[in-house]
């Protein structure tokens, strides 16, 4: 009984036991946080809103005066490509109205299309100090229609998806920090006749080479290029379709030789990530429709 | 009130940790190096020197409350730097008995800390399966940066932050002796 009085090991002790048992709580899969959880996420969430404002604002000036050095070189092309669009925005009515009477040919409704999604406009507010968890925060939370794993994007592709949604503010996982827990469906799309489109399973991210790791299922075509562009492909039940994730570095086989594993290289940049948006899926979800089938 | 001043600032710093990142130049991210901010610990170790007597813990308080702060705004896993920040800063409150308060002190205390709190995050994250990194490669990439850089960190609280936590402590802590 002398172990018992000794209080100070007693207390480390039960320490060691709440920590095992907060660990196992909080790796388990879920995507509700207790209220407490949420309410301390919206405070500091609060309270870094007002400090970023300064940070932002001189940060910007920075980055203001870099930007003036390359204007006139970026003006340039930039008039270049915009004589380009302008051939594409017409291109792209055309095909968008030839789409359109297609489906109404085959009687798709234009809400079920696997590509349509709402955006929500989100800041990202902090990083996490921890470098081993790859996460950040953005200003928009439950009120504002946010739901646990929604894709987050930027202008330039495919960032991550909600982690946890507090009220106020959500927790958002990158892309960097995926692992086989947190696959997206994807695909490269092929014209008719080069052969079938490919599709495969973004399985994690490789820290080495600093890309997303992209296992091709077995039965699709196998010759993959470099260079070429992988999207989302809507089939894993959150994304929606068409959201460009990265293009194809390089392509090894995997350990048995059965399948085929391309290294992608993200499309976003996943450091310097400011105007987010959450991709709010217009179909509805399996399981809503499950539950709607069984009613 | 002025009980109110410690929560503040650690609050201040907490906060600050998530946009610090944002302020280093993007080359130190994108880079090798892992650098983690751990200024609520430093402030805790200036804390457990200068504020807390010897039979008081509100260093060991603070660090409790706000590793579980840290824990749930910036990890989602709970419990490890609730755990590693409240039994190191215990360990230092004990240490500092032996030694006087003064710069080379802290300077110490704080790199004796601070790695101790590192490794014994990275430890458990270890074993939790979030983190793999060979040894070798964590003292060199991980806690040789962040050490450099809490220091630096540390040193720029002293000169601010000794007098008034030596004198907040006279105040508050021989009026009753709580805890």
């Amino acid at each position: 009984m002398a172990f018992f009085r000794n209080k100070k090991l007693f207390i480390i002790l039960i320490g060691v036991i709440v920590l095992v048992a907060l660990i196992g709580f909080s790796l388990k899969e879920r995507s509700n946080l207790t209220t407490a959880e949420q309410f301390v996420n919206d405070t500091v969430g609060w309270a870094q809103h007002i400090i970023y404002a300064p940070v932002e604002f001189v940060s910007d000036i920075f980055t203001n005066i870099d930007d003036f050095r390359d204007t006139y070189k970026e003006n340039q092309i930039l008039k270049e490509k915009l004589s380009q669009y302008k051939g594409l925005i017409y291109e792209v009515q055309e095909i968008k109205e030839e789409n359109k009477e297609l489906r109404n040919l085959l009687d798709l409704k234009e809400s079920e299309s696997l590509r349509d999604y709402e955006p929500i406009q989100a800041t990202v507010m902090s990083r996490s100090p921890e470098r081993w968890i790859e996460q950040v925060t953005i200003n928009k939370g439950k009120q504002d229609g946010v739901k646990a794993n929604m894709a987050v994007i930027t202008a330039d592709g495919m960032v991550g998806k909600v982690q946890t949604p507090s009220q106020f503010t959500s927790t958002v996982k990158l892309l960097t920090g995926f692992d086989q827990f947190n696959r997206i469906s994807a695909t490269i799309s092929r014209e008719k006749g080069e052969g079938k489109n490919i599709v495969g399973m973004i399985e994690g991210f490789d820290e080495e080479s600093n890309s997303l790791l992209f296992r091709i299922i077995e039965k699709s075509d196998k010759d993959v290029k470099e260079g070429e562009l992988v999207f989302s492909s809507g089939m894993g039940g959150v994304f929606p379709a068409g959201l460009p994730i990265g293009t194809v570095k390089e392509t090894a086989p995997d350990k048995y030789g059965l399948t085929k594993t391309a290294l992608i290289e993200p499309a976003a940049d996943m450091y310097e990530i400011n105007q987010v948006m959450v991709v709010d899926r217009s179909i509805a979800t399996d399981e809503k429709t499950e539950d709607k089938e069984e009613e | 009130m002025k009980r109110l001043f410690l929560p503040f600032f650690l609050f201040l710093f907490l906060v600050s940790e998530g946009v610090a990142l944002e302020l280093l130049p993007p080359s130190l991210i994108t880079g090798n190096l892992l650098i983690v901010p751990h200024w609520v610990f430093m402030f805790l170790v200036l804390i457990a020197i200068f504020y807390d007597k010897e039979d008081t813990y509100y260093s060991v308080l603070y660090g409790f409350i706000f590793g579980l702060l840290i824990d749930i705004v910036y990890t989602g896993v709970l419990g490890v730097y609730m755990f590693s920040y409240a039994l190191v800063i215990y360990v230092i409150h004990g240490l500092k008995k032996m030694l006087h308060g003064n710069v080379f002190v802290s300077i110490l205390l704080g790199i004796v800390g601070l790695s101790l709190a590192d490794i014994a995050i990275n430890v458990i994250y270890t074993v939790a399966g979030i983190a793999s990194m060979v040894w070798k490669d964590y003292l060199l990439y991980r806690l040789l940066p962040t050490l450099l850089l809490n220091l630096v960190f540390l040193l720029f609280l002293y000169p601010i932050f000794v007098k008034r936590l030596t004198r907040w402590g006279r105040d508050q802590l021989f009026s009753n002796n709580s805890l």
